[in-house]
Order: structure tokens, then sequence, then C-alpha cells
């Protein structure tokens, strides 16, 4: 395996390639003959005129042109290039996600009375379950009037009923914890965890699921899957 | 590089950060682990939602339950998940089946469960999910409504085409009755017959 590292071989080989094929005079000249011979492209289109002398294209009809009939233009992407435009769409698609995502979230907290999802014990609100929403996804808002209660945090089966994992946050002028979260469509249990006791949402659907003591909340986040 | 990971993240973090933990708690022993491992494995090859399974797992953890009282609670709920299915039809969504697993656990006997599923099917919302009446039929069972009754009212319901929007009304209705001290079946009984109405009045 020398031969590669040698480059005088290399460049034998290089100037042989570079070499220009010998081909007759004859073939050569019916070739191009044949070339000037053949219809020119959209020639029988009298809306559109090709300039021998340039690139220009002259049209009465640009609408025709733009459905790309006779038109046709390599593009050479460097492949760096095309890895940035491929994230930049993603970007776009997610941030559009997102944003539709929201909107649903924004319309279910908002309206209680419909019914949406939005666990709150207010009880001029009607409270919970069911997501009317087409989304995959909403966002859900949980609340609870605990005003003497130092430390409340939720956990259920979207957050592996793990009590560090989503604590809500008091407001000092109504007392009330809340917190918001984007949950997939379907059924999610759950419970709030008050200064370390498990309660289960007292404006919430109740599940007959007390197998470790309390019972817990349902809350649905309807879907496609639902 | 950096930046390109970044953006990434960003655009696969919200949906990725939401799928369903399927992993059963280190903290139980190996050979528990081992056994509910086997049972989510064969239910799941049942066809039955194992995402339950494996939540009901991590609440037992969670609420400090030991091993044999963890492995019975999911031994319970992936049998309740197969009655509820047989009795919920194939095409049953996994919601509908965990719903309705939860309506059996509260006491719902599985001829109004198909009794509900048949009066759906040849209603208007047929195409409808039954989900949120099974939710509601747990609930009011749950708190002390004869489950006979709750499953006549909510059948009653659902054949008069009252929608789902309408059932968590009357859920919630309910309840305020039950807090202000009225008796389950007097509360159920009324609030069945003026919703019945109102769907009446409703009526195209």
């Amino acid at each position: 395996m020398s031969e590669p590292d040698n480059p005088r071989w290399l460049d034998q080989v290089s100037e042989e390639l570079r070499e220009e094929v010998p081909v007759r005079a004859v073939w050569r000249t019916r070739l191009l003959a044949e070339i000037a011979s053949a219809p020119r492209p959209g020639a029988d289109d009298p809306d559109v005129r090709f300039e021998d002398s340039s690139d220009t294209i002259e049209s009465k009809d640009a609408v025709e042109l733009s459905r790309g009939s006779v038109w046709a233009r390599r593009i050479v992407l460097h492949p760096f290039a095309g890895l940035a435009a491929a994230l930049a769409f993603a970007a776009i698609g997610a941030g559009a996600m997102y944003v539709m995502m929201a909107r649903g979230g924004a319309d279910a907290t908002g309206a209680k009375n419909a019914g949406l999802a939005s666990s709150t014990t207010d009880p001029g609100g009607a409270s919970i379950p069911a997501a009317d929403v087409t989304a995959d996804q909403s966002v859900v808002r949980f609340e609870l009037s605990a005003p003497s209660a130092t430390r409340v945090a939720l956990v259920g089966s979207f957050n592996r009923w793990n009590p560090t994992a989503t604590p809500l946050a008091r407001d000092p002028a109504t007392g009330k914890w809340t917190v918001s979260l984007r949950l997939p469509a379907g059924r999610h249990v759950y419970a709030f965890v008050v200064d370390g006791d498990v309660t289960a949402d007292p404006a919430a659907p109740r599940a007959a699921d007390a197998d470790f003591g309390s019972a817990n909340s349902v809350v649905l986040v309807s879907g496609r899957s639902s | 590089m950096k930046r390109v990971a970044l953006i990434v993240l960003l655009t696969l973090g919200p949906t990725s950060l939401l799928a369903q933990d399927r992993s059963i708690p280190t903290k139980l022993a190996g050979p528990t682990r081992a056994s509910l491992q086997r049972l989510i494995d064969s239910a799941g090859v049942a066809g039955l939602p194992v995402d339950p399974l494996y939540s009901k797992a991590q609440e037992g953890v969670f609420r400090g339950a030991d091993d044999a009282r963890v492995l019975a609670a999911v031994q319970r709920l992936a049998r309740d998940l197969g009655d509820a299915r047989a009795t919920l039809g194939d095409s049953a969504s996994a919601e509908e089946i965990t719903a309705g697993a939860n309506a059996l656990r509260a006491g719902v006997a599985t001829i109004d469960l198909s009794r509900l599923r048949e009066t759906r099917a040849k209603g208007r919302h047929a195409d409808q999910r039954l989900t949120v009446a099974l939710v509601v039929l747990a609930d009011l069972a749950t708190r002390g409504v004869p489950p006979s009754l709750a499953a006549a009212s909510v059948t009653e319901l659902v054949a008069r085409n009252v929608p789902d929007g309408a059932l968590i009304s009357f859920r919630q209705t309910v309840e305020r009755d039950l807090l202000d001290g009225r008796s389950p079946a007097s509360a159920l009984d009324a609030r069945t017959r003026a919703f019945i109405d109102d769907a009446e009045r409703r009526r195209p």
C-alpha cells in the first residue's frame, strides 16, 4: 500500500485523466449538426421566446413561467447551508406549534365555566375535567385554596408521582396555590401534597383507586386518543 | 455547534418532556420489580394500556407502600383493565379502558358498562368516546351514590344525547347537592330529571 503515498504516481494518473479524449472530426460534426437541428425548448409556445444572445426569457404571461414549464435552474446548496435551512424550518414549525398550543391552553384555562381543563377550588367556577381542545396537548391550570399551607406540590401520573417535581406557587393576595402544566391528551390521575399530606383535589372528579390510602383526582385532556 | 445543539433541544424539548415515564421504581426490591415487569409485559401483549400500571407502581412507592401492596395493587388494576376491555370492546381507546376499569373498581357492574356503551353507540354522539361518561360515573359511585343508580342516570343522559360538557356540569351539581347534605339518591334523581328536561328543551 505504498503506491498512494507516491506523489509521482499520483501526478501521472492525474495527467492521464486530464488528457483530451480523441474524437473523430466526423462524429463531432454530426453531433453538432444534431444539436443545431433539434427543436428549441418552448419553441411552439408563442408566449415564450428565447434570445440567442443571452439567457434572458421574455414572456407575455409570467404565470406560465412560474409554473416551471420551460424554466429550469440547478441550485447548488452547500451541505451546511442545507442543514441550517432544515433547522430553520424545524424551528419555525415548532414555534408555530407552540403558539397554537399556547392559544389552546389560554382558552382552556380561561374558560372555567365551559368545563374545560382547569382545576380550581373556586366555588363560583365550574371546575375541571375534559379539555375541549383538539390538540394533543393542553395547558392545564391546577389551583388549590389553602391559605394556611406553607408548601403545596402536585403529584400524578404525569410526573412519576414525584413530590418535588411540580411545586405550586402561592398568590399572597388570594392565598391560592397554582401551577400550569402542559399535559398530553388522555386521562391523568393526580393529587396535591399539602405540607406533606396527600389530598385529592376537592373540585375534580375522584378516581376510585384508593389502593394506598386516600383516593386521587382525575383530569381529562381531550385529543385524538381520548 | 453548541448553538445548533441548543436549537435542536429547544425544538424537541416540549414534546419529549411530556412522554409518559415507563419505568418501575428502583426503590422496589429486585424480585418485585421483575414480577411487575412480567405482569406489565403480559398486559401489553394482551393489548391493555400499560401506562396506568406503571403509574400505579410509582404511586405506591410515593405513598410508602411495601412491595407486596404495590404488587397487589398493580395486579388488581391489570385485572380491572382486562375486564373493562372485555366489556367495552376491542375498539375502546386506552382512556376508555382505564376509565372503565376505574368505574368497575367503584362498584359499577359490567352489565351496566355494557348498557352504557350500547346506548352511546345508538345515539347522536356515537362517534365520540365514552371516557367522560365513565369518569363521571366512577366519580358519582365514589361519592356514595349507589353504583346501579349512578349507572342508570348516566346512561339515561347519554341516551338523551346530553353532550360531554353537560355531563361534567351534571357531576358538579350532584357533588354540590351532596356537600349541601342532600342524600345521594335524591340528589341524583332531581339532577337527572333537570338535565333531561333541559336536553328536551334544547332538542332541535
